[in-house]
């Protein structure tokens, strides 16, 4: 078959051009926006998945670290080390706060650790771990904070002396710090008491999980997988009705871009669409030619969107690294259908307009 | 001996109603033979488009009937009408319409796509037309890159490309030179002879007279006995007696006109003082709007 469709819409290079890019650029609002939206999630749980733990036990009912408040006894430490299959256990503590300097101000998560053990900082790039009265910080933090190692910091009402920096630990949500177990304890006030524990397994995690649960009363265990997953459920369902809002503005900017772009070439094809339909072209055809247009359109703007999201990803780690801008393939799958269906949308008032062409319209002179 | 190829009994054509109601096409009857080329003119708003839009199955009479291949047109629901036309008609315009942008075997191959045809036979038999028309050496230029006569013969490959009973060409050699129109107008009459296909022009040109077997004068909506058509002198046109404007010339001359316009042109070149009438202008003073 003549690709007399594509041939349409593409024989004005400018005007396709035009079109296609207006399109891509509401794909990539779209995509951008589940972007950054997917590697914010990703990095509010990275202290878990970076987390050499296999299973996290928390107090019964809480599943998160997120907005959240946990409580577990540290006597059940000794508990927990008797079962089989536990090869290690280690209490944290957490606490919400911010990080304050002269420069400003950001989030944080604080955890609470014992030096030398396995739950602070997986990556330490300068520096050493805090002491008393010592805090370790993110560099990404610390650059956008102009802070440097021995400076002082407030978390939580209380001075703090940097003692070193770790990496990958801010999003542009907040960032992570990590200080001691006792000093974490002194500010909150708890005494044998841990907000987590961490646990490492010889075996299968999910199975020393079940018997931790069935041994042990009023604790909630979770394997890492799953616990970073409710971690970023927790995120995603806090912000789903806002990202959802974003993407579907975008969709709507991208479906009056499309029905623009397609009544545009059929307004200019007119005659020609008259010619074909008194040679015989009928109206599941003339349907078909509109439609072919409006997904070439859809189908070359996703991927053109697709390119400029990873270029803008590029761009924004360079210039933005606690932006982290990850290109899901069920973002990918979401965005590419919402075009489709938008493109399909697109058609209609181009086929009204279309439909309505006479055949007879050959007969009149052009000029 | 000869088949009917199309065949229009007491055909008639009106738009809008009441005191806004025009007659078109009234009580027209035409059959035309395979192999048979028609010319059909007449002056300008004289219905010529309306009654080839109907033989195109374009426009649906207000009532008679036209019969192509044993078909009714006016009879066959709408939804058919598209296929029809593919596979019944071959039209040829003065604008040649061809599709822009595609190439000039791609404009071919379109139109045996619409009656199934495709790939390497749409091709095939797209390039063998093209070649067997002279544009061998044009296939795959577009249509901006032709002239006006490679143009004509691009239309004409395409009318013939689902190798249709009838041939309808609106006014195929307005557009073209002299030269170029006689060339358009002698193929026309030999895809009639040799392909025994039934070939229906309107037209202004005269030229066309030499290649078509009859000739028929529309004139509000009817046809005119050509024989007793009395000829315009300023624009050359036939013009029926009983109803043309005309003027008493030298002795007992009655002179003959298509419009009004005409008469006032030649009694103005005629009155004294004034130089003579030129001569006969060309047609184009009476192209359809």
């Amino acid at each position: 078959m003549v690709p007399v469709a594509r041939r349409m819409l593409f024989t004005d290079r400018r005007r396709a051009l035009l079109g296609v890019a207006g399109v891509a650029v509401a794909l990539v609002m779209a995509l951008t926006l589940d972007g950054i939206f997917a590697g914010t999630t990703r990095q509010v749980s990275r202290y878990i998945d970076t987390s050499p733990a296999d299973i996290f036990v928390s107090q019964e009912g809480v599943r998160t670290i997120h907005m959240a408040i946990s409580v577990v006894p540290v006597a059940v430490i000794d508990q927990i080390r008797e079962l089989t299959g536990v090869t290690w256990t280690e209490p944290i503590l957490f606490s919400g706060d911010a990080l304050e300097v002269p420069a400003g101000r950001r989030p944080t998560y604080v955890i609470g650790y014992q030096p030398d053990g396995r739950g602070g900082p997986q990556t330490l790039i300068e520096g050493s771990e805090p002491g008393t009265g010592q805090i370790v910080i993110d560099d990404s933090a610390a650059d956008a904070l102009d802070i440097a190692i021995g400076d002082e910091v407030e978390v939580m009402g209380l001075s703090w002396r940097v003692s070193g920096l770790t990496t990958g630990m801010t999003s542009i949500i907040n960032t992570t710090v990590y200080v001691t177990f006792e000093d974490l304890a002194l500010v909150l006030g708890s005494s044998n008491s841990a907000s987590y524990i961490l646990i490492g397994t010889e075996g299968d995690p999910e199975t020393v999980a079940n018997n931790i649960e069935a041994v042990i009363p009023g604790v909630e265990t979770q394997t890492r997988p799953r616990f970073s997953a409710e971690e970023r459920t927790v995120v995603k369902d806090m912000s789903t009705d806002l990202l959802n809002i974003m993407s579907l503005a975008a969709l709507l900017v991208g479906l009056a871009v499309i029905g623009l772009v397609l009544y545009a070439t059929v307004l200019s094809r007119l005659r020609d669409i008259g010619v074909m339909k008194a040679l015989g072209l009928g109206g599941l055809g003339v349907f078909r030619l509109v439609l072919t247009q409006a997904m070439w359109t859809v189908v070359t703007a996703l991927a053109l969107a697709l390119a400029a999201t990873f270029g803008i990803g590029a761009v924004v780690a360079a210039l933005a690294p606690d932006i982290d801008l990850v290109v899901e393939p069920a973002s990918l799958l979401r965005t590419g259908v919402g075009a489709v269906l938008v493109g399909a949308l697109g058609v209609i008032f181009p086929l009204i307009r279309v439909w309505r062409v006479d055949p007879a319209t050959v007969f009149r002179r052009t000029s | 001996m000869s088949t009917t190829a199309l065949a229009a009994r007491q055909l008639d054509k009106t738009f809008g109603e009441g005191s806004t109601q025009v007659h078109a096409v009234r009580g027209v009857d035409l059959e035309v033979q395979a192999g048979e080329v028609v010319l059909i003119m007449g002056p300008s708003g004289s219905g010529k488009t309306t009654l080839l839009s109907m033989l195109g199955a374009m426009l649906r009479p207000t009532s008679g009937e036209i019969v192509v291949d044993g078909n009714d047109l006016a009879a066959i629901p709408e939804s058919r009408l598209p296929k029809l036309r593919a596979t019944t008609f071959g039209f040829v315009f003065q604008d040649f319409n061809l599709l822009g942008a595609l190439t000039a075997q791609e404009n071919v191959e379109f139109a045996l796509n619409l009656t199934d045809v495709s790939g390497k036979e749409a091709r095939g038999r797209a390039q063998d037309l093209l070649t067997k028309l002279g544009l061998g050496e044009r296939l795959s230029f577009r249509p901006d890159q032709l002239s006006g006569g490679e143009k004509q013969r691009v239309a004409i490959a395409r009318a013939l490309a689902n190798q249709p009973p009838v041939i309808l060409a609106d006014e195929p050699t307005a557009n073209l030179d002299s030269k170029i129109g006689h060339d358009i107008a002698r193929l026309l009459r030999t895809i009639a002879t040799e392909e025994n296909r039934a070939v229906v022009m309107v037209s202004h040109d005269s030229r066309l007279k030499e290649v078509a077997d009859r000739i028929l004068w529309l004139e509000d909506g009817a046809f005119r006995n050509l024989q007793n058509m009395e000829t315009d002198p300023v624009c050359g046109m036939s013009v029926d007696p009983q109803e043309a404007p005309h003027l008493q010339a030298e002795g007992d001359t009655v002179v003959y006109f298509c419009s009004t316009a005409c008469r006032e042109e030649y009694a103005t070149a005629e009155s004294p003082g004034r130089h003579a009438f030129p001569g006969m202008p060309s047609t184009d003073q009476h192209g359809e709007p």
